[in-house]
């Protein structure tokens, strides 16, 4: 199974009150899915990634799929199979875009 | 997004209000300020940097005139600073386009107003002015700096933009920045020979944006609030209206901050405050980003998607800002 990183030349940064906040709220049973808890800069246009979109962001430093659904599956308290396929079609998602490189 | 980001994403930087140009439209040559030294600028590079802001910009002011600009991008850099500037590429040489690259410049942006020397000589008011942008241009790109050309938008250009694309396209640009005139400082003083018609506006605007939506090898940029009248911004736009004060803010020679070079409200100085602490408490920028709606934008139905348009502009001509936008070509 091959690696995945971020595209270099992409810039971003975490949005680490936005990050505390979708916590709390998702410890609380509600919505997390809302503000962007990760900006991205790409060719000049801004980006935002939810909550979940931000983890898988910041893990995709050279990882493999299964590896980064295991990491998720601490933080998130969803099944297995739910939690592969949302990270599958992310994954996907920024790949058309051109956002990741695979090793 | 409904949330404004933690801290800015980009600082404007006027490192200096000297200039050896003198042009029609500009809106810092009035401004004043004492420069700070090297040593300060690097205090408050390393303030900045504390909260993780992704991108500095020089403007102002020409940066090439400052003779520790390399030095201080390399620092930047060497902080995680995505360094660029705006210059009128007059002083940038070959040697100077190698040191560009060599400090860490992500880009450079180099202003061309008009594909006619002529005209941008006269509006530059500097004679071979054109000539040195463009080989300014060709210097960068010789030097892989990556490039970018910046045209403000005025009465000497506005049909030509078909033109102003092509021109950038040919120097091997990545973008053009099609700058929207500001009525701050000398753009305030020759506003009435230089700016557009609300209409004139909305015709150059419709035109810029069919073709940017068949630009496939250049991005053409055109950051101006007033647009969202005409095309809504995509659904995923970080925040709605003006973005100073909400994504930027600007610092000036002196270490004062501004919420953006065009609206000359000083609200601290980092040499003696926090970034954050401005950011967060500010009375200015909660106006800036709580703007209500006044006269023909009450009833307005774009106001949600414009917020009233450039802040900067409504300032510039009546103080307030919460006029609406003077370019606004929407009926009462």
């Amino acid at each position: 199974m091959r690696n995945i990183r971020r595209n270099p030349d992409i810039i971003w940064r975490e949005e680490e009150e936005a990050r505390e906040e979708a916590l709390r709220a998702m410890e609380r049973g509600g919505d997390a899915s809302g503000d962007g808890t990760v900006l991205l800069v790409v060719s000049g246009m801004m980006h935002q990634l939810n909550l979940l979109g931000g983890e898988i962001w910041k893990l995709l430093d050279g990882i493999d799929e299964e590896r980064l659904v295991d990491t998720l599956a601490m933080t998130f308290d969803v099944d297995r199979d739910t939690l592969s396929r949302d990270v599958r079609d992310f994954l996907i998602d920024l790949d058309r875009r051109g956002w990741l490189v695979h090793e | 997004m409904s949330r404004i980001p933690f801290s800015p994403i980009t600082i404007n930087w006027t490192l200096t209000f000297r200039c050896n140009f003198n042009c029609r439209h500009c809106y810092s040559r009035p401004e004043k300020a004492p420069e700070l030294p090297t040593e300060q600028v690097k205090e408050i590079m390393a303030k900045v940097a504390k909260y993780k802001v992704p991108f500095i910009n020089y403007g102002g002011g020409e940066p090439l005139l400052r003779s520790d600009l390399f030095e201080l991008t390399e620092y930047a850099t060497g902080l995680g600073f995505n360094v660029s500037m705006n210059t009128n590429g007059f002083l940038l040489t070959q040697e100077k386009a190698a040191l560009a690259k060599k400090s860490g410049f992500k880009t450079v942006g180099i202003s061309i107003d008009s594909t006619r020397p002529e005209v941008h000589d006269d509006f530059r008011n500097t004679k071979g002015s054109h000539k040195k942008a463009v080989n300014a241009a060709k210097f960068l790109k010789k030097q892989g700096v990556r490039l970018t050309i910046s045209s403000v938008i005025c009465r000497i250009n506005h049909t030509e933009l078909e033109d102003l694309v092509r021109q950038a396209r040919d120097l091997g640009a990545e973008q053009i920045s099609l700058h929207n005139y500001k009525c701050a400082g000398m753009g305030f003083t020759n506003k009435d020979e230089l700016d557009l018609t609300p209409e004139e506006w909305k015709e150059f605007y419709l035109s810029a944006i069919a073709l940017r939506e068949n630009a496939t090898d250049i991005r053409i940029s055109m950051d101006d609030p007033i647009t969202a009248t005409i095309h809504k911004a995509p659904d995923q736009a970080i925040v709605k209206g003006s973005t100073c004060g909400k994504l930027s803010l600007n610092i000036r020679a002196n270490g004062d901050v501004t919420p953006c070079g065009f609206i000359p409200v000083v609200i601290g100085n980092l040499l003696t405050d926090d970034l954050k602490d401005l950011w967060d408490n500010s009375n200015i920028l909660e106006k800036m980003r709580n703007k209500k709606p006044k006269e023909k934008c009450l009833t307005c139905k774009h106001y949600e998607d414009c917020l009233g348009g450039c802040t900067a502009r409504a300032y510039a001509t009546t103080g307030d800002f919460n006029s609406p936008d003077p370019h606004c070509w929407v009926a009462k």
